[in-house]
């Protein structure tokens, strides 16, 4: 699979490209998968008529990881075409779904920068789905403030997403707001040394508050039980009968169904699907799923927005990329809008409250200071 | 454990031995990662099923036409006289 | 020994919406394949649902009418399972916390009246056709009905017998369909009924092995594939013949017989889980009020309509509040012409007589009530006569021809002109010297057949009650 596919406008600076899962009308939406692989989109995303709208030009498409399971759980390096595409000069911005973290977790090593936006900000209409309870569309950049720009652009309410915030439209601008963070010292003092000196170094800035983030540890497993649930169930639409891949020999329905299923997946959709199955199971579905969604919410309301505007994170805490998830869960689990960049040659993770993106432009411009 | 073949008859699955041995030993991880959630309590916790706290999104009774139906069959692995074609499913 | 038949329905119901359940297409019945089919209900992926607030408004009415409590925070969740004719793979229905719960129907048997109780009304997606294509060895799918609105109303296990059933389903299409809830039509598909049905010794109060019937679409099929099916029960537990397993089994209209489909399923697990996407519907005591209120006028109340303030017959207001269809004519005709013992006249005797030598239902009865109405004025105030009327009616009906138009162009106003009949009757006297003979032999009978010749000869538009009291003068005279 071809890593970017460019358009006539790749190379400009301003040039937006497109993960595979963001659906623009009569070209290839893959979403990663080689089940998609003939599939063209019947319509435009609606963030791809936003950018049409405001005549931003669109450089291309950009290759992920299949229906962007996360690569938390495979030893396989997949990279990351969106930030490829940004560091070859094709394009400046990209538009990505990064449930899991793996952008967000890459771009700031690349000096970028990834925006998750509030949940329910961003419509999902024509966006291919991993997880719709999590699934938002975000901006990586090279700069938060052209990347917030960007994001004015296409967040706003629309009718076609039922599960949408109803403001129409946002306005992200610097605040005058004498911001606190809340440092939680327990995660950060996982992290290593030098992102510990970044992280010090960056809230001198600010008032901090030491906190102390319950129900962190099981993010984790909240979101890969959830997100491997809802995309089980999303991905059974690909079984070769209406559109997709199908495989060339079979005897009988079944044989269509489990052959396209079985060589049109790869191992990140086979492993979401034989997972996701299993936590829904009857028999799993109240200690797994159930439960899930009890910690999902105790995960929400377990950030006090009262005693500090945002939180800081660092990016990694182990060397085993599953523990290093929960840094990445609590803003999709939460709905919360996160930022990650680079600072003083770090990765750092700021997320503030819902709809409270200003605070996170806010504090990146002070600290640029 | 995780009895994987149940799992795949009911994905529409068939695993060769190699994504067996591999999803089965990421699978095998995340079951005992689970066993932490057991401890947390959850007494009078209501599931969370959407961040949003909204009611009653709905959409008024009206007709939209959407694409023809020669671009919706246009993306058919096969179709006759306007339906999509599979193979006989009594078998 | 003595058994006991002990029946659970599942009725599902197409609501009357113009659009579907989650997406903008048409809902409506006789598309082209595939014409009313976006990629949303195709299975594509990437269009969010968003529901359909007049389906959720009719499953409001449903509740109300079938006296059930409803939920007042219910919400969608998703039921997993592979089959062609399901696009997504998983049907959005109502599995934690369906719109109403604990209702109950009245029905009445000869045995007298009975509550049916409801366990449950949940609102859920349809799913496509398919079509089974013998020559190419393959099938056919067709995704118009796909996630069109349906109510599945679940009874609890209160049936004993085929006529309990048949009578519940009357009912319950009486109160959906006057109600505006969906036009219940079994033929089209949108009213379908699944039968749980297990046999026990009477007294017994361990309920049998109980098997589920499918693809009845008449409540005759439904009687017969009782009948069928609760013998079958029976023959197993006396002579052993076979063993009775829990399972789906169809109906063979053809054969008269059940067919076992699929083994029932404790295998399957569905895996229901919340729609993330779907918002909960909260439904207020507001929102309630506003649905009854709007509600129309109930077949019971029609009824009692009919029978006290209009005086007419019980037995014909009967027949004409059990369809929503006649009920709407015979108001519609009334609007028009106020004499409401003429109008339920002509719709029994003619208009249902019509329809049933065209094998036709009384749901596809398709006429134009103002022109209807005119008709039977024409009839009444002695314009056309009665027979005139009934071929006019045929007219009406198969050309839509404006009644008074016809009978002018055509000249088929009815003779009066006592001149004319007193000339046709003597001619007919005398044309006919054998029956006259007979009367005079006492034989009344011959006078039929002499009125019709004078209406023959009369080109069938004299007035009958003149053209009766001329020839009975002339015949005294004689």
């Amino acid at each position: 699979m071809e890593r970017f596919v460019r358009s006539e406008s790749a190379g400009k600076k301003d040039a937006v490209a497109l993960e595979q899962c963001i659906m623009e009308k009569g070209k290839p939406a893959t979403s990663g998968s080689k089940m998609l692989n003939n599939f063209t989109a019947p319509f435009d995303a609606e963030v791809v008529s936003r950018l049409n709208a405001t005549d931003t030009s669109i450089a291309g498409r950009v290759e992920m990881r299949e229906f962007a399971v996360g690569g938390s759980f495979f030893d396989t390096q997949f990279g990351s075409p969106a930030i490829e595409a940004l560091l070859a000069g094709d394009a400046g911005f990209a538009l990505c779904s990064d449930v899991f973290g793996e952008i967000r977790s890459k771009a700031p090593m690349a000096g970028l920068a990834y925006i998750h936006p509030t949940y329910g900000s961003v419509s999902r209409y024509g966006l291919i789905p991993l997880a719709a309870s999590m699934d938002q569309i975000g901006v990586l950049c090279k700069g938060l403030e052209a990347g917030f720009q960007l994001l004015s652009k296409i967040a706003g309410s629309d009718l076609k997403d039922g599960a949408m915030l109803s403001e129409k439209e946002y306005e992200y601008t610097k605040i005058n707001r004498r911001l606190r963070i809340g440092i939680p010292t327990k995660i950060v003092a996982l992290a290593s040394e030098a992102d510990q000196t970044a992280i010090k170094s960056f809230c001198a800035n600010f008032e901090t508050e030491n906190i102390d983030l319950t129900h962190f540890e099981i993010a984790k497993q909240v979101m890969t039980i959830l997100a491997f649930a809802e995309a089980s169930n999303n991905i059974s639409r690909y079984d070769g009968i209406k559109f997709g891949y199908r495989a060339n020999e079979y005897k009988n329905l079944e044989e269509l169904y489990v052959r396209s299923r079985s060589e049109g997946f790869g191992l990140p959709a086979k492993l979401a699907a034989i997972m996701g199955t299993y936590v829904l199971s009857r028999d799993q579905y109240e200690s797994y799923y159930e439960k899930a969604m009890k910690v999902r919410r105790l995960i929400k309301n377990s950030f006090e927005f009262d005693k500090y505007d945002l939180i800081v994170l660092p990016l990694s805490i182990s060397d085993d990329a599953y523990e290093n998830l929960s840094l990445y869960a609590l803003s999709p689990l939460a709905g919360l809008p996160s930022v990650s960049f680079q600072y003083e040659g770090q990765g750092i993770q700021l997320i503030a409250n819902s709809k409270d993106e200003n605070a996170l432009i806010t504090a990146w411009e002070v600290a640029q200071a | 454990m995780l009895e994987i073949s149940k799992y795949e008859s009911l994905t529409k699955l068939n695993l060769t031995e190699i994504e067996r041995t591999q999803i089965e030993k990421i699978a095998n991880k995340l079951i005992v990662s689970f066993e932490d959630l057991r401890e947390i309590d959850t007494k009078n916790v209501e599931p969370l099923v959407s961040v949003l706290v909204l009611q009653n999104v709905l959409r008024e009774d009206i007709n939209v036409k959407s694409i023809s139906r020669e671009e919706l069959l246009s993306n058919a692995p096969e179709q006759y006289g306007g339906y999509f074609q599979v193979p006989k499913t009594l078998d | 020994m003595k058994y006991e038949i002990v029946m659970g329905l599942e009725v599902h119901v197409e609501l009357s919406t113009q659009s579907k359940l989650f997406c903008g297409c048409s809902a409506k019945f006789g598309a082209d394949a595939n014409d009313n089919v976006c990629p949303a209900c195709a299975g594509m992926p990437g269009m969010p649902a968003v529901t359909n607030q007049k389906a959720v408004d009719l499953g409001i009415d449903a509740a109300i009418v079938t006296n059930s409590q409803i939920t007042r925070t219910m919400t969608f969740d998703k039921k997993n399972y592979f089959y062609p004719d399901l696009p997504t793979s998983y049907q959005i229905t109502q599995w934690f916390a369906p719109i109403c719960r604990n209702g109950w129907v009245e029905i009445e048997t000869e045995r007298g009246k009975k509550k049916i109780t409801l366990k449950q009304i949940h609102i859920e997606e349809d799913a496509g056709k398919m079509v089974h294509d013998a020559r190419s060895g393959t099938s056919m799918l067709d995704f118009n009905r796909t996630s069109v609105p349906l109510i599945e109303i679940v009874s609890n296990p209160d049936f004993r017998d085929a006529e309990e059933v048949i009578d519940y389903l009357e009912k319950l299409r009486a109160l959906l369909s006057f109600a505006g809830v969906s036009d219940c039509k079994m033929q089209e598909g949108s009213m379908r009924c699944d039968v749980n049905i297990s046999v026990r010794p009477a007294g017994s109060e361990k309920l049998g092995v109980r098997t589920e019937m499918k693809n009845m679409n008449s409540l005759k099929a439904i009687t017969a594939a009782i009948a069928f099916e609760a013998n079958r029960h029976i023959d197993a537990i006396e002579t052993g013949s076979e063993v009775l397993i829990q399972e789906t089994r169809g109906w063979d209209d053809d054969k008269g017989i059940t067919f076992s489909m699929r083994e029932k399923e404790d295998a399957t697990d569905y895996r229901y889980f919340p729609n993330p996407e779907l918002m909960p519907i909260v439904i207020s005591d507001e929102w309630i009020e506003r649905v009854r209120s709007s509600l129309p006028e109930t077949s019971q109340d029609k009824f009692v309509r009919m029978t006290q303030t209009l005086g007419l017959p019980e037995y014909d207001s009967s027949i004409i509040t059990r369809s929503k269809a006649l009920a709407d004519i015979f108001d519609q005709t009334m609007a028009h012409f106020d004499k409401p013992k003429e109008v339920v006249n002509w719709i029994i005797v003619e208009l249902l007589g019509i329809a049933k030598g065209d094998n036709k239902g009384e749901d596809d009865i398709r006429i134009d009530c103002r022109k209807f109405a005119d008709l039977i004025r024409l009839v009444d105030e002695k314009a056309i006569n009665r027979n005139v009327g009934k071929k006019l009616l045929i007219k009406v009906l198969e050309e839509d021809v404006d009644p008074e138009n016809y009978v002018k162009e055509h000249g088929l106003g009815m003779l009066t002109d006592t001149s004319l009949i007193d000339k046709a009757v003597s001619e007919v006297l005398a044309e006919n010297p054998k029956s006259v003979a007979e009367f005079k032999e006492g034989k009344l009978k011959v006078v039929g057949f002499l009125m019709g010749q004078i209406m023959k000869k009369m080109g069938g538009k004299a007035d009958p009650e003149a053209v009766k009291s001329i020839l009975q003068s002339q015949l005294d005279q004689l």
